[in-house]
């Protein structure tokens, strides 16, 4: 057995809240959903972990949508956030208070970090989840990831090493809903990080700009390689249908599409209604991102590529043809809506 | 006066992800006869680690955690432009998950003296992305994950990168030692000259370090990993409609059956 680890004195489902000046990450809401199920299974709190410069009311926030308890790091050397200062924090919490099951989004922050605690205190840490599970007899966490690049699910297990953490997939659960009744209990921790000295790194600068989140749109209009630059047809589809741009990971790195657009595995997951992919070879890498989606539909020249395997609509055909006539008809259609209104 | 930097750079032998696919009959798992290559985004890591060798001078090892025959990414490392090669290959590290795998590196890294050890964004076969803060971690280093670019202040002793945040990117300098992942696709790698390659595959022998060379024997394999793999299932395909629709018409026709426009 790696560690003297006896599983009896760890307790408590800890969620991590991401949040950077302010603006929490959404995958934190849907960790506290996921969290509060485990939690509530478990019969223990559900603790949230929250680190920043004056954030007591995203602490309260976190009450709302589920914790019993948060535990609030309160320091200006978390911010703007570092992998040092907080993975030694959240390491030292994790330390002193014997959590069971640590969760983190999987997002570049969350992946950045989550080794920084499960190293030093070996936990068993599990990367980029799908799903979470407690096992009916053990009370274990089942994680369940995507491997091989999305083709095969594996499920991961932690007997031995306590805390079982998982970073988890941003987009694949509903946030939790807002309860402005629940009670719960605000604690402002000691901090441990040793100011700059323990942070190894200083940032110079740092760029955040609006970018859209394609998580949540209702419609994505994604194009690929085969739109050979041209997003044009895909945007004036997008906007006929009020609909967000997607891209695949070829595109984005010609530049055609922002890396915040890109859908699939090193990308976003997406859960839209109705997800159009034109120009798309239907890689497992990029299925993986978009398989959530209610209805697919596939424009390819190909006959043979395989997004026509992944679509409930397909049409082999140039999609520099196919868009603009698509377009065109929901544009009539939604013409002849505004004329009959009145 | 500045020093010259020991550069490492991990790679990883992985079944080729091109020839993985799925079978549209079965909608199950095709690998079979996938062959082992080096790892897509680890090229990156190795354009990296070139660049930053013509721009501080020093020296780039490559290293592979693998079974003997492992060294042919090594031998793929060389022929790029690597300066050598090192093979962790022990029955002991067999069945190492994250936690064991970033220890062996680490420990490695710091027998070599390294300055900067540059990984690939992560694997094509497993994708955690743990391994590269993993060593950070291990040796108590800093880290730069999700780098888009590198810019080496030497008379700092410093690294600077770009590296993609959600939302946007930062730039921060961190102070060596330091574990970089590159983001794949973060720059267009080169490609391997006829007389590297023919020495590569000729001349070039790696060293090979076993688990006690590093002494950490008893902290690796299956045995000293905190996760296992409790089962494993073919992903299920999402059951689709795949009707075929000649034109935009019958398309917006089924939209509007659906009520989705
Ligand atoms: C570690 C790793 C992670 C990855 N992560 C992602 C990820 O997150 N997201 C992602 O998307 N990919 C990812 N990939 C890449 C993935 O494997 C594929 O390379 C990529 O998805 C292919 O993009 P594409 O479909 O746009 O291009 P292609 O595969 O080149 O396909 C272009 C398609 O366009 C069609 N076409 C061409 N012209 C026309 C036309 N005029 N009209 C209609 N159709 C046309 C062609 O028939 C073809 O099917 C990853 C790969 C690796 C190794």
């Amino acid at each position: 057995m790696p560690a003297d680890v006896d599983p009896d004195d760890y307790e408590d489902v800890w969620v991590f809240i991401e949040q950077h000046d302010g603006e929490v990450a959404k995958v934190s809401w849907e960790l506290l959903a996921e969290g509060r199920k485990l939690a509530d299974k478990k019969g223990e709190r559900l603790v949230a972990l929250l680190m920043g410069d004056d954030v007591d009311e995203i602490a309260e926030e976190a009450i709302v949508r589920g914790a019993d308890h948060v535990l609030v790091a309160d320091d200006p050397v978390f911010e703007p956030y570092r992998a040092g200062p907080y993975g030694a924090q959240f390491a030292a919490l994790v330390e002193e208070r014997n959590p069971d099951i640590a969760l983190i989004g999987g997002t570049h922050t969350g992946r950045d970090f989550a080794g920084r605690v499960a190293v030093p205190t070996y936990a068993g840490l599990t990367a980029d989840c799908t799903e979470l599970e407690i096992e009916e007899d053990s009370h274990l966490l089942l994680a369940k990831r995507p491997t091989f690049g999305g083709d095969a699910m594996a499920t991961i297990k932690c007997t031995t090493n306590r805390p079982q953490m998982a970073t988890v997939r941003a987009g694949v659960f509903d946030p939790a809903e807002r309860d402005e009744s629940r009670e719960g209990e605000i604690e402002h921790v000691e901090v441990v990080v040793g100011g700059e000295d323990d942070a190894f790194t200083r940032i110079i600068e740092r760029v955040v700009s609006d970018v859209v989140d394609i998580t949540d749109a209702e419609i994505v209009v994604a194009g690929g390689y085969g739109t050979e630059g041209n997003f044009s047809v895909i945007e004036e589809l997008a906007d006929a249908l009020g609909g967000e741009v997607a891209a695949t990971r070829e595109a984005v790195e010609e530049g055609w599409a922002e890396p915040a657009r890109q859908v699939g595995q090193t990308g976003k997951t997406v859960r839209p209604r109705l997800y159009i992919a034109a120009g798309i070879s239907g890689a497992i890498q990029h299925l993986e991102g978009m398989n959530d989606s209610e209805t697919v539909i596939a424009i390819n020249s190909d006959e043979n590529a395989p997004i026509f395997e992944n679509a409930d609509y397909g049409i082999v055909g140039d999609l520099f043809e196919v868009l603009p006539a698509l377009a065109e008809k929901v544009r009539e259609a939604k013409g002849e809506e505004v004329a009959s209104d009145d | 006066m500045t020093r010259e930097w020991n550069i490492v750079v991990c790679v990883k032998q992985v079944p080729d992800a091109d020839d993985v696919s799925i079978d549209p009959e079965t909608g199950t798992l095709n690998r079979s006869d996938a062959a082992a290559v080096l790892n897509k985004p680890d090229y990156n890591a190795i354009e990296s680690a070139l660049t930053l060798k013509e721009q501080v001078g020093g020296t780039v090892t490559a290293v592979t955690m693998g079974p003997p025959f492992a060294v042919a990414v090594l031998e793929t490392a060389v022929a790029l432009g690597a300066d050598d090669g090192v093979l962790l290959t022990d029955r002991a590290f067999g069945g190492s998950d994250t936690w064991p795998t970033s220890l062996a590196l680490a420990a490695i890294a710091e027998e070599l003296e390294a300055d900067v050890v540059i990984c690939g964004e992560e694997s094509t076969d497993s994708s955690t992305g743990q391994v590269p803060p993993g060593i950070a971690a291990h040796n108590g280093w800093a880290q730069l994950t999700y780098v888009e670019e590198l810019e080496p202040a030497p008379e700092d002793e410093e690294l600077i990168a770009t590296r993609d945040i959600e939302g946007g990117h930062e730039r921060i300098a961190a102070s060596l030692p330091v574990v970089v992942a590159m983001e794949f696709g973060a720059n267009q790698p080169r490609v391997a000259g006829l007389h590297r390659k023919i020495y590569a595959e000729t001349d070039f022998e790696p060293e090979e370090y076993s688990a006690s060379d590093l002494g950490i024997e008893d902290k690796v394999g299956l045995a000293n990993s905190p996760t296992s793999v409790g089962g494993m299932d073919t992903a299920d395909p999402v059951p689709r409609k795949k009707e075929m629709v000649e034109d935009a018409d019958d398309l917006f026709e089924a939209l509007e059956e659906e009520g989705l426009v």
